[in-house]
């Protein structure tokens, strides 16, 4: 299950995520954001209590796209759990360098 | 592999070349002084230049800013480049190891840097190749066995030709030049091979299986003009009998060297063991794996069944299920899962009736980062090796079975919310 709510401001599209990330989900996830359109893509991940490899890759599937545009993707407030995947698999690490993945606390 | 991450916090000056558990210390292992430049390529052509600190035939010790994870080329040149992919879990600060996922030569790619066991091999090999061609006439002498020296490179088992005669073919008829004088060849297909090398002027080879089905040929025949040539026949018999042997003896290894690059934590096990591993402990909940669908289903599942004493490893065990799933979907199409318990011991039981893993991808399917044959991220394994106490992988042609254990105690792991 995952709830998806955008909210569009100038430049900025704000993503706010509840539930899980996975093979099913990511899909979805996709097609939300896979469209141009502004410049930051903000996604809020505090309600996201669960992301597999899968859903993983999505996420830097859908940075890569939103940079190829010249825009910028923000991961925001990642739950601990979901934090220390990101971590293991390093993609915390990519996402920073990217500039996408800030507040890791809530 | 969390060693990394500990010293990077306890040690963060000692340098990663001299621990061993960076780059496998051996023979093969290099460690370049000064350390050698060179230039990382992205996918998206940005460059990073990196210093090789270590290396050898299957991975490097890089001191780079490039992101890891990531995949990268190095162009050595024209003809040569190399595709590189960062560890994470391996190296600290800037400095991380790269597996080399292929390299790139005019002739074609090669997983390894330098087939260094070939260039062992090749000695014994060049001398057989010199002695069977030394009764060809002068002018074919060397093409016959730059011909031969390429066609046994693309051989592994060169090691076990022990037998080999050379005939000369003339006009229908053969009279042995050299080698084994009372080996039974099948003439018959023996001289269809070669009236079609000298029609067509070019070399031609096959593996011919005897009559009685016992014995096994490998036939060159070398056209020397339209009327006559030179035939060298190999006995590969015990070459495919060795070949057998060789995939046994590959499987005891890496049966041993998994368990330990592990930990201890990856066993490959036998179809008795696995049974044994899936009649332990009481059932308590199961389901399948044949759709994106069921994935989420199955977390959900679990987390009603699952004891309270387990309810901290509860997303550990989510996690590994989830990955363990996505794996059958992507691999074999589809399975089934179920959870056991035993004692103080939570047992996840994936299987699939797919193709199995082959035997030359285990390694890197399971231990390598980011290496997947399917267009994903390739690092379900990765988390499990680190999320599960223990697994026990059974593969074969009939089907996978993966067996993730989680204690109700959390492993020593290390605190990463720093």
């Amino acid at each position: 299950m995952l709830k998806i709510e955008v909210d569009v401001d100038p430049g900025v599209r704000r993503v706010v995520l509840n539930g899980e990330l996975d093979m099913e989900t990511i899909a979805l996830l996709q097609e939300v954001v896979g469209k141009e359109g502004e410049h930051t893509l903000e996604l809020d991940l505090s309600g996201v209590s669960f992301v597999d490899s899968t859903g993983l890759k999505g996420l830097l599937d859908i940075n890569n796209n939103w940079q190829q545009k010249g825009g910028q993707l923000l991961i925001l407030h990642p739950q601990p759990d979901v934090a220390e995947v990101m971590q293991l698999v390093g993609l915390d690490k990519l996402l920073t360098q990217n500039g996408a993945l800030t507040g890791k606390k809530r | 592999m969390r060693r990394c991450y500990e010293c990077a916090q306890k040690e963060p000056a000692s340098p990663c070349v001299e621990c061993k558990d960076f780059i496998q210390q051996g023979p093969l292992r290099r460690v370049p002084s000064p350390p050698t430049r060179i230039l990382l390529e992205d996918e998206q052509g940005k460059k990073y230049p990196a210093d090789i600190l270590a290396l050898n035939t299957t991975e490097f010790g890089l001191e780079t800013e490039a992101p890891v994870p990531g995949r990268y080329v190095i162009r050595l040149q024209e003809n040569l480049w190399i595709e590189v992919a960062g560890v994470p879990l391996k190296g600290k600060n800037n400095v991380h190891v790269f597996d080399i996922l292929s390299v790139h030569r005019k002739q074609g790619t090669a997983r390894r840097l330098n087939n260094e066991v070939y260039q062992l091999l090749a000695g014994s090999t060049g001398q057989l190749v010199a002695e069977i061609s030394q009764h060809l006439p002068e002018h074919l002498q060397d093409l016959v066995r730059e011909k031969l020296l390429a066609e046994l490179e693309k051989s592994e088992l060169i090691s076990a030709i022990r037998v080999g005669k050379v005939l000369k073919y003339e006009g229908g008829r053969f009279r042995c030049l050299s080698g084994q004088a009372d080996m039974d060849l099948p003439m018959e297909e023996a001289e269809k091979l070669m009236r079609q090398a000298t029609r067509h002027a070019e070399h031609r080879r096959e593996v011919i299986i005897s009559a009685d089905g016992q014995k096994v040929f490998d036939f060159h025949g070398v056209p020397f003009d339209h009327r006559s040539g030179g035939l060298l026949a190999f006995d590969i018999t015990e070459v495919i009998e060795k070949e057998k042997k060789i995939h046994r003896q590959e499987m005891e290894a890496y049966r041993e060297a998994m368990s330990a690059v592990t930990g201890g934590r990856l066993h490959l096990v036998n179809s008795e063991e696995t049974e044994k591993l899936l009649s332990e402990g009481v059932e308590m909940a199961k389901g399948e794996a044949m759709q994106a669908h069921d994935i989420p289903k199955a977390r959900q599942v679990l987390r009603e069944s699952l004891p309270s004493i387990f309810s901290h490893r509860q997303h550990a065990i989510a996690l590994c299920l989830s990955e363990a799933q996505a794996n059958v979907l992507k691999h074999a199409g589809g399975g089934c899962w179920q959870a056991r318990q035993a004692g103080n011991l939570v047992r996840i039981i994936v299987q699939d009736r797919g193709s199995g893993i082959k035997t030359s991808e285990l390694a890197r399917a399971t231990l390598m980062q980011h290496y997947s044959t399917k267009n994903s991220m390739g690092c379900g394994f990765t988390l499990m090796l680190y999320y599960a106490d223990s697994l026990y992988l059974n593969t074969g042609p009939s089907g996978t079975t993966l067996v993730l254990d989680f204690g109700n105690v959390r492993t020593d792991r290390l605190d990463l919310e720093k």
